[in-house]
């Protein structure tokens, strides 16, 4: 497969530089790290200014309450078996600390001013992918050598984020495409003055951000969220249904006057349903247009808590945000972790010479020239965000074919797993000529031909895969 | 929401929105209480001043503000960066959806609203960027909006435009807030991140809309960037009644925390702003429903009380208070260049002249050290001369009479007398041509040593005229030398002596022959005799040959033992007169070279004092001008003291 494919290479390539530099005080251990780091988990960084969500959007992913963990810059949650935290310090060796789960997440014993902390949580969402919560005060250069992909934060799109993009994207190699980046609109629900139509108008206003030439040329995508609403979504206890159950039962002309402030809200003599200590704990956890929503909910159906989470889950934007990292990240995750390799293989042959290098660095250049899977994940993108239209079905299967919906040969095919291998030549040499015909056609813009071309391109690598079982 | 505290360092606002009864009259103020032309007098002298410095841009400026100030509306921009709820601020003030009618566009078209007895509403094109909003534009820069479908109307008349055109709408509503002569301005986004850029963008926005007060909206709920406090430091400066609005309170969950953080984060950057939180949406709501109570929650009330009070007080206190900031900053502005400029002569020390002076000075120290220098080296090389002279006179001598005595060894001095005499006057000749020649030489190479002591600046100091040397014509009565007086073996003598020496050798023969029986007198005897009387002879001529060759080389020593004598002296003589016409020489030279540089000392002592004075009289000059300045300043302040009392 092409990602396989990219993953040997980028892998042979890592292990003769490494056999390269053995020795070498600068090289040495880096190339050791990004070997270690290029077999690892895919390492997705979440940053943003200040009171952005950052750690509320780690809790929401992960679907339980475990950031913030005190004072850390760089806090990365990985998969275990059991709960367990390490500090590391500026120098010296990581120590393990111990860990202790609070309401408002974990807390990590031994508060000594170290700037990294590891926590190992067991959860299904960490298996693949290593979350990283950073502070607001860390550099684009200091983030992004360590992460694979970028969650950025911002509450609208701003020149420091375009900077903090623009910092990632590179003007060469394998840093050209921006494929590692994913822009968050993280206030979506204070749009609209925090009504319910404010996370629709919210999301509506990204999909017309990602649209835009400058945005869309630094990331891959734009979602609009709240990760409040989506954290209290995935964390919604049946108690909290049951308060916002109650508030909703009350005649609407009873419970909106109390909606219309935080203020009014928390009173003491308001919504006397609901104990106002309940209510502050409500307000905490939800936000105004949170609970607005929640009642709306409510009120159009959502009667279990259960039904409630899904469907808060669905509109906090949440769940578009998580199957952009699914399909953009998590299903690429080799590309993007042969990406981040290459970077660092890419810096060091031009910045420590060796005669070996020039020889590497020509078969980097070859292997880049050959990536297709950079393009494709452009091209993906592109067509989530509408930046080149297709036809609905037409754009379906370009989707499936350049691996939108996995990367393996028969999913790319839209084939069952029990398909022969006549069965897929014979699929891959169909689409290959039809998306050949696409690629040809006069009816079509040229963005759409050259859509079609990289189209084209995956059926043909499909097609060169689909022969070596045959042969 | 009455939480309206100003925080301490709110100096030029009210610590309380809630109005006050009107202070007493000032009695500096004089009679005329209402309208109180001090802040005049001192803005027109700050402008003068600003225009005398040459800062006709300052001076327009300020001419413009003062225009404005005299001006009975109190035009209130309304700032903010994106999305933060600017518009709606606006909206909820005149209770009409007025601004930020253009969807998903950060109100890049400005609205100024303003009164009118029907609405009426104009899409205004400026006549360039920097274009006063506030000029009179004509009619076919005015397209009519229709009020009614506002939005519709405004779409369509912004896309027959072409991007980034300067326009802005011109809206006119019957609102009796809007008739005491207030106007909102709903602006275009501000981005603080571009640091001193942003201040100034920030300005000339609020100085092209012509605004008396800034509002600065933030939603609340998030903290005031380092950036945006920047901004605020800077807006405050010319805007003493800058507020800002912490919009959305109805939304934010710890808005009162925002609002206490943000009061102390403008307390802690010493920006005199107050700080207010307000709810549009509850203000809508409140009007929509009539709902009083929800209206105060708003905290729109308290705004529009201050807003009021402050277009009342525009003529007053706003105007006195803008008058002092503006002409603080302006002062300072001109104090800058002029403090940099005494800082630099201070710092400089030294000007040209005096450094010239410094120069010449030093010229005429070395000019004195050169003198004794020479003197030195020309004595030096004086004693060396006589001695190497001497010394190789000697040499000379020695030699020739060496020659002489070798030639006196084989020759007969009575037979080649001739031959010897012209040798020696040759030689002799021959030796004072040398020696002479050598003295010029030395001579011209110690005048040169003695002009190399001179500083390089003296130019050529060797003397000119070549130096008068004994050319040794002196010689002349001892350059022949007669043959010495020698005793000559006369043919007589020759005779005598051979008979004496002939006669024992007769005896001696003619004894032996006696005994032989022949006489005595015989021919062997005589052949003895004459034997003996030959030897006699020869050994006579001998003696006398080596008594002439000693004569002859006794003569040659007196004669070139007097020769030596006499060339060393004139030897002397010539370096002596040389050393004189030397020493003589370059004592005028020193001597002129002195006159110089005394002369030129005495010019650049007068070109230091000169200068001097001037410097000091420009330094007054800057001192006093600086004195005027904080005078200016001091009255200023006094402004803006009074329009806090």
């Amino acid at each position: 497969m092409i990602s396989d494919e990219l993953e040997r290479r980028t892998h042979d390539l890592l292990m003769r530089a490494a056999q390269v530099y053995r020795g070498h005080p600068h090289a040495d251990p880096r190339l050791r790290h990004t070997v270690e780091r290029f077999t690892g988990p895919l390492r997705l960084a979440v940053a943003g200014a200040a009171r952005t969500g950052k750690s509320t959007l780690v809790n929401a992913l992960v679907g339980e309450t475990v950031a913030p963990v005190g004072q850390a810059d760089f806090v990365t949650y990985r998969d275990g078996t059991q709960p367990r935290a390490w500090r590391h310090p500026e120098h010296g060796r990581p120590y393990e600390v111990p860990v202790a789960r609070t309401a408002d997440g974990l807390r990590l014993g031994l508060d000594a001013a170290a700037p990294r902390a590891v926590v190992q949580w067991p959860s299904r969402v960490l298996r693949r992918t290593e979350l990283i919560d950073t502070g607001p005060s860390l550099t684009p250069a200091r983030i992004l050598p360590e992460t694979d992909a970028v969650l950025l934060l911002t509450p609208r799109i701003a020149e420091p984020d375009l900077d903090f993009l623009r910092a990632g994207r590179g003007l060469r190699g394998p840093a050209a495409y921006p494929v590692h980046a994913l822009v968050v609109q993280s206030r979506a629900d204070t749009h609209g003055d925090g009504l319910p139509d404010g996370l629709l108008e919210a999301r509506r206003a990204a999909r017309r951000r990602r649209r835009e030439p400058l945005i869309a040329s630094l990331c891959q995508d734009v979602v609009a969220v709240s990760p409040l609403i989506g954290h209290a979504a995935r964390t919604l206890r049946d108690d909290e249904f049951l308060a916002l159950a109650a508030i909703a039962a009350l005649p609407r002309a009873d419970a909106d006057p109390h909606l219309l402030s935080t203020d009014r809200f928390t009173a003491a003599g308001a919504l006397p349903v609901v104990d106002p200590r309940t209510r502050i704990e409500l307000l905490r956890r939800f936000g105004l247009g949170g609970i607005r929503l929640a009642l709306a909910l409510v009120r159009t159906g959502a009667g279990t808590t259960a039904a409630l989470g899904e469907r808060l889950h669905e509109y906090s934007g949440l769940k578009d945000l998580q199957t952009s990292i699914a399909e953009l990240f998590v299903a690429r995750r080799a590309a993007l972790k042969a990406r981040s390799a290459l970077i660092v293989l890419d810096h060091l042959l031009r910045t420590e010479r060796l005669p070996a290098s020039a020889q590497l660095l020509a078969e980097l250049e070859l292997l880049l020239a050959g990536a297709h899977d950079f393009t494709e994940m452009r091209l993906l993108s592109a067509l989530r965000s509408g930046r080149v239209a297709l036809p609905a079905e037409t754009a379906r299967e370009a989707q499936r074919l350049l691996g939108g919906a996995g990367t393996s040969l028969g999913e790319r095919l839209g084939l069952p797993t029990e398909a022969t291998v006549d069965d897929i030549w014979a699929v891959a040499e169909d689409s290959a000529e039809r998306w050949s015909r696409e690629a040809g056609s006069g009816e079509r813009t040229p963005a759409q031909r050259r859509a079609a071309a990289v189209v084209l391109r995956s059926c043909e690598a499909i097609l060169a895969d689909g022969t070596v079982p045959a042969s | 929401m009455t939480s309206w505290e100003a925080g301490t360092t709110a100096q030029t606002v009210p610590a309380s929105l809630i109005p006050r009864p009107r202070p007493a009259p000032d009695p500096l103020r004089g009679v005329a209480a209402g309208t109180d032309p001090w802040w005049m007098d001192t803005m027109d002298a700050v402008i003068r001043t600003c225009a005398a410095h040459g800062r006709t841009d300052l001076a327009e400026r300020l001419a413009r503000r003062r225009a404005r100030l005299l001006h009975p509306q109190l035009r209130v921009l309304v700032a903010g960066t994106a999305q933060q709820g600017r518009s709606r601020l606006v909206n909820a003030l005149i209770n009409a959806p007025a601004c930020g009618l253009l969807p998903d566009a950060d109100t890049p078209v400005a609205t100024v609203v303003h009164h009118a007895d029907t609405p009426v509403a104009h899409l205004i094109m400026r006549d360039s960027v920097d274009a006063d909003w506030t000029a009179a534009v004509g009619l076919q820069a005015r397209i009519p909006l229709t009020p009614d479908r506002l939005a519709a109307s405004l779409a369509e008349a912004t896309a027959t435009l072409p991007a980034g055109a300067p326009v802005h709408v011109d809206i006119g509503v019957p609102r009796s807030l809007l008739a005491g002569g207030l106007v909102l301005i709903d602006a275009p986004a501000l981005s603080p991140e571009a640091g001193d850029q942003a201040i100034i963008a920030a300005r000339d926005l609020a100085d092209q809309a012509g605004a008396d007060l800034v509002l600065y909206a933030c939603e609340a709920g998030r903290r005031l960037s380092d950036a945006e406090l920047t901004l605020l430091a800077g807006l405050g400066q010319i805007f003493p009644g800058l507020l800002v609005v912490l919009t959305k309170a109805d939304y934010a969950p710890d808005w009162r925390r925002d609002l206490a953080e943000s009061r102390i984060r403008l307390n802690q950057a010493g920006i005199p702003a107050a700080v207010a939180a307000v709810s549009s949406s509850l203000r809508q709501h409140a009007v929509r429903t009539g709902d009083e109570a929800l209206n105060r929650e708003s905290g729109f009330t308290d705004l529009l009380v201050h807003l009021r009070r402050m277009a009342e007080d525009k003529p007053d206190r706003l105007a006195r208070a803008t008058a002092g900031a503006l002409g603080r900053l302006a002062l300072q502005e001109l104090a800058v260049p002029l403090r940099t400029e005494l800082e630099n002569q201070d710092a400089a020390g030294s000007s040209d002249a005096v450094a010239h002076l410094q120069a010449t000075h030093r010229r005429l120290d070395d000019l004195r050290k050169c003198t004794v220098r020479w003197q030195n080296k020309l004595s030096d090389e004086v004693a060396d001369l006589m001695s190497d002279i001497e010394h190789d006179l000697r040499e000379g001598v020695k030699k020739l009479l060496a020659e002489a005595d070798e030639f006196f060894t084989t020759n007969d001095p009575a037979k080649s007398w001739d031959e010897f005499e012209p040798w020696l006057s040759q030689s002799v000749q021959d030796l004072t041509q040398t020696s002479v020649s050598w003295l010029a030489e030395r001579t011209e190479w110690m005048a040169r040593r003695t002009a190399g002591m001179f500083p390089p600046e003296a130019g050529d100091v060797l003397p000119s005229t070549a130096l008068a040397i004994t050319d040794g014509s002196s010689l002349s009565d001892l350059s022949t030398l007669d043959a010495p007086p020698v005793a000559t073996f006369t043919p007589g003598q020759k005779l005598f002596i051979g008979l004496r020496g002939s006669y024992g050798g007769v005896v001696m023969f003619g004894l032996a022959t006696s005994l032989a029986g022949m006489s005595l007198i015989n021919p062997i005897s005589i052949g003895g005799g004459a034997l003996f009387g030959g030897k006699s002879v020869r050994d006579e001529s001998k003696t006398l040959l080596k008594r002439r060759q000693t004569e002859a080389r006794n003569a040659v020593r007196q004669h070139v033992d007097d020769i030596f004598a006499k060339l060393n002296k004139d030897a002397r003589d010539s370096v002596r007169q040389a050393q004189r016409a030397l020493r003589d020489h370059f004592t005028a030279v020193t001597e002129d070279m002195q006159e110089d540089a005394m002369e030129s000392l005495r010019n650049a002592k007068a070109a230091a004092d000169r200068d001097a004075a001037a410097r000091e009289a420009h330094n007054r000059r800057l001192r006093e001008e600086l004195a005027r300045l904080a005078d200016l300043h001091t009255q200023a302040q006094a402004l803006t003291e009074r329009a806090r009392a």
